[in-house]
């Protein structure tokens, strides 16, 4: 397995209007992102995560540090094009990166900007909307759809540059639950199948638990680096980062404050139910 | 109750006339307002009207379609045939009124001659946006501009403005009927007042709207970075227009009306 990201010593401030302080956002960051891996990055508002996740495609570049992708240093404007045609990135609000009236239009942007020719263009274009499930919507305007699937068209827009890495800002927070578990699905089916590396920035628990490795922000500094299981072990530092924690950890932890004596690494209501039927002396089913 | 501005007025159905690559809708239409301009006598709009019937049934467009589109201009026409027979010279058309003597038949013909004029331009492109999407448009702007390249004309980043602006109306529409719903929520008023109150009401739309707008420019700005877009230099084209049959069928028609509009002129 190869490394994807790999970020060192980084750290970045804004700019800031002539005489204020430069409020700095990241504070020294050191962090490996490898092949196929599945990354949740969790931290409250303001905490530095999207900011983190810009650097990882060039948009912003390091004050301090270096983040190189596949090797090529994110600093160099010459690998920027490459870099972005590898490490795609898709953002909150859906309405704000789709660029043309027609989906399929829509999609085949990054391919025009590349300088694919036509014939492989239209290949990748229906192959990128097979895999969010959007072939029958090829043809309609973007803004006539809902904001699942409009969020299925800008995942599409990258997939057709074929990218190994995708990083997805909040994607679902401007959603419903029903386009929440649409994006969700696809995020999962492009990890588990086609083997992309996905970076998801998230603040729902429920999405952060199904990552391969959970990543925790506060005030510009990575505070856990684990899997999710060992992550939502910390419940009481996730709740002072006023963090919430999956539901069935928190149950966990209210029922260990109790002095009863359950597993605090419980991640899924399966396993939740199992550990309390246990408890109870269980098995009255059987 | 915004939502029923239509830009372009562009009606989407199958036809003759839809099926044209837009590159060619966008010359012949140039091609039919020179003619227009060359015409010298009735016999010349004759041609150009029968030209327009024809584009009318080949569009599944009803010429009464057209002409309802034709009210908002009412007034421009009628101003235009009005200076037209003011300055007009000629023998008076009516000698027995007196005050009627401003009228003289040269006037009178040249305004005529103004009206048909007007109306067939308008008649003309307005065909020309109802079979063609605003997207093909710009898109034949820009394919047709290329040549301009040379003079350092930036015919891309004029294209992918117009693109990008014709893909947000919809979104900002939304947008302003949100602020709309809003302010009138916090009691504001907008229906009542005289002009320059009802002006001032429109500020705490505009604002709003205006600060969204610059935000979405910046993550539309990002989200285009990071789909490699770097301007227009070594861009392919997804689609692609090839010109068939009823391409060099309409070109043919146009050649043979714009031909009988000179003879017309010069006999």
């Amino acid at each position: 397995m190869s490394t994807i990201i790999e970020v060192s010593n980084l750290s970045f401030s804004y700019p800031t209007e002539e005489g204020k302080a430069a409020h700095r956002v990241l504070h020294d960051i050191d962090l490996k992102i490898e092949e196929g891996e599945f990354v949740a990055i969790l931290g409250h508002n303001g905490c530095g995560k999207s900011t983190l996740a810009k650097h990882f495609n060039g948009i912003l570049k390091a004050d301090r540090g270096s983040v190189h992708v596949l090797g090529m240093d994110a600093g160099d404007e010459e690998n920027l094009l490459e870099i972005r045609r590898n490490v795609g990135m898709v953002f909150q609000n859906p309405d704000n990166q789709i660029i043309a009236t027609v989906v399929d239009e829509d999609v085949a942007f990054a391919l025009e900007n590349l300088g694919i020719p036509h014939d492989e263009m239209a290949r990748r274009v229906d192959e990128a909307l097979e895999l969010v499930g959007l072939s029958e919507y090829r043809q309609r305007a973007p803004h006539m759809l809902s904001g699942g699937q409009k969020q299925r068209v800008a995942i599409a827009g990258i997939l057709a540059m074929r990218p190994k890495c995708i990083i997805l800002d909040e994607p679902t927070a401007m959603l419903d639950p029903k386009g929440r578990k649409e994006v969700m699905k696809t995020i999962l089916r492009l990890n588990r199948e086609e083997h992309i590396t996905v970076v998801l920035i998230t603040h729902y628990m429920d999405e952060a638990v199904q990552a391969d490795r959970v990543i925790v922000m506060a005030e510009g500094e990575m505070i856990l680096d684990d899997t999710p299981r060992e992550v939502f072990q910390n419940v009481g530092l996730l709740h002072s980062l006023s963090l919430d924690v999956p539901q069935t950890a928190e149950l966990m932890f209210a029922l260990r404050q109790e002095d009863i004596k359950v597993p605090i690494s419980v991640l899924n209501v399966d396993e939740c139910v199992a550990e309390i039927e246990k408890l109870l002396g269980g098995g009255e089913n059987d | 109750m915004l939502k029923d501005i239509t830009l372009g007025q562009y009606f989407p159905v199958k036809s003759f006339m839809h099926a044209l690559d837009p590159r060619m809708k966008l010359l012949l239409t140039l091609l039919y307002v020179v003619a227009l301009f060359l015409v010298s006598d009735f016999w010349g709009f004759l041609v150009a009207a029968f030209l327009i019937g024809l584009v009318a049934s080949f569009s599944k467009i009803s010429l009464k379609v057209v002409f309802r589109g034709l009210k908002p201009l009412v007034f421009i026409i009628m101003f235009t045939a009005f200076f037209n027979v003011l300055y007009g010279g000629g023998e008076p058309l009516f000698p027995q009124i007196e005050w009627l003597s401003w009228i003289k038949t040269d006037g009178v013909k040249n305004a005529a001659f103004m009206i048909i004029r007007i109306i067939l331009l308008i008649l003309g492109t307005s065909y020309l946006t109802y079979t063609t999407s605003p997207v093909m448009l710009t898109d034949a702007l820009e394919r047709l501009m290329r040549p301009l390249k040379i003079f350092r004309f930036p015919v891309h980043e004029l294209a992918m403005m117009m693109t990008i602006a014709l893909r947000f109306i919809p979104t900002l529409i939304d947008e302003t009927d949100k602020i709309i719903n809003a302010q009138k929520a916090r009691g504001a008023d907008f229906e009542t007042g005289n002009i320059i109150r009802r002006a001032k009401a429109l500020i705490p739309i505009l604002i709003p709207l205006l600060v969204s707008a610059f935000h979405r420019a910046e993550e539309l700005a990002d989200a285009m970075e990071c789909r490699c877009y770097h301007g227009g230099a070594g861009r392919t084209r997804y689609k692609i227009y090839s010109l068939g049959w009823r391409d060099w069928v309409a070109l043919g028609a146009m050649v043979l009306s714009f031909a009988a509009i000179i003879m017309l002129r010069i006999y």
